[in-house]
């Protein structure tokens, strides 16, 4: 156990979090990503019981989710393992196929709702989605405020904002914004 | 006063405002317009060239005139049309273009000499002396004319920007719009509703007409209130689609604050681009005007603004109540006015009727077959000239209302190049073929502006667009309305040898089009340059057609014939505020920070950007007073010790596959099969055409696993020529690529002292020169367990590593050196000491890697491999291309503390400094605390032979030249013993 301490990547030693009105915001800094891209010619395996999904959609089971990146590419998660080697884990579960570690390559924010209505209303501020094609288990890779994100439906109330780490920052200042401007 | 009964306003929100510091009253409902009006001033403003004193010529956002300054301070907005600034309490509003009070303008004097300013008059007068114009005409004339002035001050409020989809925009809120949005609304389907006025209605609001029997406002508010309890259907007043982009694409703007005192919490505008898969245009249509003699005083206005203030905001405009009022016009719309103004109790002078044998829809005078043929009154209208049957007689009246036929607002309908048609039997262009795919105009927009035709040509339009959407419409039943009767005959103006002003806002009379005519700038795009007919706020929405007419006139064309100029967005003006629409300052762009960034904050670290990273500059400490102070010594203590930098903006591509071996060959010029796993090869991309494009490193971990790095500037550019190579070029091999970039927080260790630094925080790995030597690589643990890359190169040219961990411990890991290494000296370093010790070794860099380099120029020519095929490998080698003998060289210069700035050009001692003798460039330099000289590099004419020679760099913008040395590009150890010890 390295006796080194993480930062956040908003560069705090706890995670953000923060309501405006209806939405409530969350820097998810245990959220562990790894990508799994198959070989040539390879099936697609089922890592945690995943079942791989689609163009443009998300599955979970359990702690583990899966994200379509790419044909035959897919982004791994597990919630609250970010400090261990997911990489390696999901490797294990994946034999044979490219597992690259993405942990810290990416920011995610969680972003909360009691209903549905003001997610839709922050994301027509912020992406040029249509909210009714982005219902839950839909995912989509987007701009936003000049950065490339992906964004997951992950139920009616919940969304999340999966961003390039080094611009923790700035989303974080658009997302906020956005959702503050929405309080009235 | 001059407030009539009625009305839509409510009398019982009394709001003030104060006009040119003037305190008046007004209600809830009202615009300034309407309010300034109510109060009796009818003198708003003076005109833009002539200064001459005007009024309100509409009520609407097409007016020409009534432009003034809103709010005050940082606030002020400049040429805002009062006919749609939404009274609030406290508003404040001033007139513009004139210089001491508005009623006394000095400027005035221009119109006397208006026989000097006629159409060209600038681009004649203003021919020569060439120098003059910038010094002196220009500044002159825009100070004389323009309109209002910007406060210069930084715009305190904040602006947005959102999307929309939907099934079905509605443009416009009035009688079509409203049909077409509440059946589309009840078909289920997803409708935008957005409309530029603060209340849904459109001129529904402004006219008599009942509605089953009731007032118009009554069935628009059922209406209304219907749409409002859907949840499908998206309300949105104080909203203007100004124009339509590709791909079925409206941009609207929504004024969300402008009607309050201060946006306070609120954005003030919102932009929103809306995508639709079909639109109805419902824009309704806006009334032309008959110049005639003196046809701009204040109280002279379009006889549908008329009927709009006397029945939505109960005002005449006229200086004091009871003074009498007259319609001029050329069909029955005149009589429309004269029957309301009548039912409103104003004194009707009577209507003055073009045609011959015209006859009263009601009790007032009529005189047919005549024309207003002048009019009096200085700072507004008292009397007017009625020319009939050759009988000249005066009329003491206090308003005009001049009703010479409707054109539908046709503009979004035509933008994408669509081509308004001609109507003969309308006498006005209508929406015509090749316009936005998608969009239907319905209503007065199309043609059809009778109350009736309107309400069922919006069921009908929407009813067409649902059917191509494959949404069944329902059949909704439509209130019961009348057409008025819109017989009118084609009489546009009223021929005299005074100024009869056709376009208001930029002074251009008949006479004007008359001298255009004669110059030959007669097609409309020359007619509108030349004459500035149409330009600026309104784009001429009162006048375009009536000046198309008298050109017609003039070259006996047809109006048809003669055309329409383009139609382009946007439709109203916007604001470049709300096109920005999102964060000024520092937010005003995405930053990259690097996982030091907090660190080296701390630290007081300069930062600079670098492309949308923030890197650290330099890390001044105390009792430095100049970068250079910083950079020497940190510089110093890299090549004496052990310095840090964060390095994790260069670009990482994870490469996977059975093939990443083939693919990396390929991509590479040089050799990159024969690396061996747990090593690092340094390589170098050329761009298809054989020019050098991106260097880094490539790094083995596996069999089947590199990692290859790029520039920082080209980090996103390599990563997607690989994916293109990956998909396009070469699909057939097995390879799996994704960027690490951000994933691992990457730190040069650099200096002699960078092996002992780092042995004290590895875990048992032996860092020797034969375990593990130049250009090796390996993943490892530090401090305890955490998982970490190290790579043995080096930018320096000093013994080096760089240690990559996942980029939530880069923090940490700079902290934990920092300490490790306080007894060695360790030292931060930024981006100018990186830039520093480059040049001191030699090493290339984007100054040098600019695009119009090659590998030969480089040093590098023997790199190009031979033995495989690679991208670039075979243009590499083109005649144009090899021949190149320019080559990196070090330059010194002969005087050690002057600088040979970058950019410099070189050229032979004692020759010509022309193109033809041109030898090269200066591409980096700086001052090398190492050799207490200013170095640089630079490509030079057969630079390698050179060696020892003096050259000159010129730099003639600055007007200075020097004398340098050439040298090896390599100042610091070129052996590279060090790198290797």
């Amino acid at each position: 156990m390295t006796d080194l301490f993480p930062v956040t990547a908003l560069g705090d030693s706890a995670p953000r979090n923060a309501r405006f009105g209806a939405l409530t915001l969350s820097e998810n800094a245990g959220l562990a990503l790894a990508s799994l891209a198959l070989r040539k010619g390879q099936a697609a395996p089922a890592p945690f019981g995943l079942a791989l999904p689609e163009v443009a959609r998300a599955v979970t089971s359990g702690p583990h989710g899966a994200f379509w990146t790419g044909r035959g590419q897919w982004m791994i998660e597990a919630e609250g393992l970010a400090e261990t080697d997911f990489a390696a884990a999901l490797q294990g579960q994946a034999p044979g196929c490219a597992v690259t570690e993405q942990t810290d390559g990416w920011v995610a924010f969680e972003i909360a709702s009691d209903t549905g209505a003001p997610l839709e209303a922050l994301l027509a501020r912020l992406v040029n989605i249509d909210p009714r094609t982005l219902g839950p288990g839909c995912c989509v890779r987007t701009g936003l405020e000049h950065m490339s994100v992906f964004v997951l439906r992950r139920s009616e109330t919940r969304l999340a904002v999966i961003g390039m780490r080094s611009l923790a920052g700035s989303l974080w200042h658009a997302l906020s914004q956005a959702a503050r401007r929405l309080e009235d | 006063m001059t407030r009539l009964t009625g009305g839509l306003i409510d009398r019982t929100r009394p709001l003030h405002f104060t006009f040119n510091g003037t305190g008046y009253k007004g209600f809830e409902g009202d615009t300034l317009a309407s309010a300034l009006l109510a109060n009796g001033v009818r003198l708003m403003g003076r005109s833009f060239k002539y200064h001459r004193p005007r009024g309100v010529l509409a009520a609407g956002s097409e007016e020409p005139n009534a432009l003034v300054s809103l709010r005050d301070g940082a606030r002020a907005e400049p040429n805002t049309r009062a006919t749609v600034a939404e009274l609030y309490d406290g508003l404040s509003a001033r007139s513009q273009n004139h210089v001491g009070p508005l009623h006394r303008d000095l400027l005035a004097l221009n119109d006397l000499l208006s026989p000097f300013f006629a159409a060209g008059f600038y681009y004649k007068t203003f021919m020569w002396p060439k120098a003059f114009w910038e010094k002196l005409y220009e500044p002159a004339i825009r100070k004389a004319a323009g309109l209002g002035e910007l406060s210069m001050l930084p715009d305190p409020d904040a602006y947005d920007r959102g999307f929309l989809q939907c099934d079905l925009l509605v443009i416009g809120g009035g009688a079509a719009g409203l049909v077409a949005a509440l059946t589309a609304g009840r078909a289920g389907a997803q409708v935008v509703l957005a409309d530029e006025d603060f209340r849904l209605g459109g001129r529904l609001l402004m006219e008599s007409d009942l509605l089953d029997g009731a007032p118009a406002s009554d069935w628009v508010e059922s209406v209304r209130a219907e749409l409002a309890s859907l949840s499908n259907v998206r309300i949105m007043t104080r909203t203007t689609v100004f124009g339509v982009f590709d791909h079925g694409i409206y941009g609207a703007v929504e004024r969300v604050a402008d009607h309050l005192p201060v946006p306070g919490d609120k954005v003030r505008q919102t932009l929103w681009r809306i995508t639709a898969k079909r639109a109805v245009l419902a824009a309704g249509a806006t009334e032309r005007h008959i110049p005639f003699a003196d046809n701009d005083r204040p109280g002279i206005l379009l006889a549908g603004a008329l009927r709009a203030y006397a029945n939505r905001w109960a005002t005449l405009p006229v200086a004091k109540a009871g003074d009498a009022v007259a319609i001029f016009t050329n069909g029955d719309d005149g009589h429309r006015t004269a029957r309301d103004l009548l039912a409103k109790g104003a004194k009707l002078l009577g209507v003055i009727d073009s045609r011959a044998g015209a006859r009263a829809l009601g009790d007032y005078r009529v005189f047919s077959g005549a024309q207003v043929t002048g009019s009096k009154g200085r700072l507004g209208l008292t009397q007017i000239e009625i020319t009939e049957g050759g009988k000249v007689s005066w009329h003491e009246v206090g308003a005009l209302g001049v009703a010479g036929g409707w054109n539908p607002n046709l503009h979004l309908a035509s933008h994408h190049r669509g081509r308004p048609e001609w109507d003969a039997s309308l006498l006005a262009f209508v929406p015509g073929q090749g316009g936005p795919q998608g969009l239907i105009p319905a209503g007065a927009a199309a043609g059809k502006g009778g109350t009736a035709q309107a309400l069922a040509d919006g069921a009908r339009a929407a009813q067409a667009a649902l059917a191509e959407l494959a949404l069944t419409a329902p059949q909704i039943a439509l209130p019961e309305a009348l057409d008025a009767p819109a017989a009118q005959e084609a009489f546009w103006h009223v021929p005299g040898k005074k100024r009869a002003w056709v376009d208001f806002q930029n002074d251009v009379t008949v006479k004007d089009i008359k001298l255009a005519h004669q110059e030959n700038m007669r097609p409309v795009e020359h007619l509108k340059r030349w004459t500035t007919l149409g330009m600026a706020t309104d784009q001429g929405k009162t006048s375009n057609v009536s000046a198309l007419a008298v050109m017609a006139e003039l070259t006996g064309n047809s109006i048809p014939e003669t055309g329409t100029t383009i139609f382009r967005p946007p439709y109203t003006p916007v604001s470049l505020g709300v096109l920005g629409g999102g964060d000024s300052g520092p937010h005003f762009r995405p930053h990259r920070l690097t996982p030091t960034h907090g660190w080296a904050e701390a630290q007081g670290a300069e930062f600079v950007e670098v492309g949308p990273w923030m890197r650290a500059q330099y890390f001044p400490q105390k009792g430095e007073t100049h970068w250079r102070q910083s950079v020497d010594r940190e510089v110093l203590a890299v090549r004496a010790g052990v310095g840090l930098c964060d390095v994790t903006t260069l670009g990482k591509v994870d490469v996977q596959g059975a093939d990443a071996r083939e693919f990396l060959n390929r991509l590479y010029a040089n050799m990159m099969g024969t690396l061996k796993v747990g090593m690092v090869r340094y390589g170098l991309m050329l761009r298809e055409d054989g020019h050098a494009y991106d260097d880094g490193t490539c790094a083995r971990l596996a069999e089947d696993h590199y990692v290859v790095t790029t520039t920082t500037a080209n980090a996103g550019l390599v990563f997607q020529r690989m994916e293109f190579a990956r998909q396009c070029l070469w699909p057939e091999l097995d390879v799996q690529l994704i960027s690490t970039t951000d994933a691992w927080a990457q730190i040069a260790v650099a200096g002699p002292k960078s092996r002992e630094l780092l042995g004290r925080i590895v875990d048992d790995f032996d860092l020797s020169n034969e375990a593990f030597p130049f250009m090796a690589c390996a993943p490892l643990t530090i401090c305890g367990g955490l998982r970490a890359r190290l790579f043995r190169i080096s930018f320096s040219g000093e013994l080096a590593y760089e240690i990559a961990v996942p980029a939530r411990y880069g923090h940490a890991l700079m902290e934990r050196l920092m300490k490790q290494g306080a007894d060695l000296g360790v030292t931060p370093y930024g981006t100018e000491t990186l830039g520093v010790l480059r040049i001191e070794k030699g090493h290339a860099a984007g100054a040098e890697l600019n695009g119009q380099t090659t590998a030969q120029m480089l040093g590098l020519g023997r790199m190009v491999s031979a033995k495989k095929d690679s991208i670039g490998a075979v243009m590499s080698r083109r005649e144009g291309l090899a021949a190149d003998r320019r080559r990196l060289v070090g330059l010194k210069s002969v005087t050690p503390q002057e600088q040979v700035a970058a950019g410099s050009h070189l050229f032979t001692e004692g020759a010509a400094q022309t193109m033809q003798t041109d030898q090269g460039w200066v591409t980096s330099s700086c001052w090398s605390p190492h050799l207490k000289s200013y170095i640089a590099l630079a490509y030079l004419e057969d630079g390698d032979s050179r060696q020892g020679e003096i050259v000159i760099a010129a730099n003639p913008l600055e007007g200075r030249e020097l004398r340098a040395e050439v040298v090896s590009a390599h100042f610091v150890d070129p052996e590279g013993g060090r790198l290797r010890d």
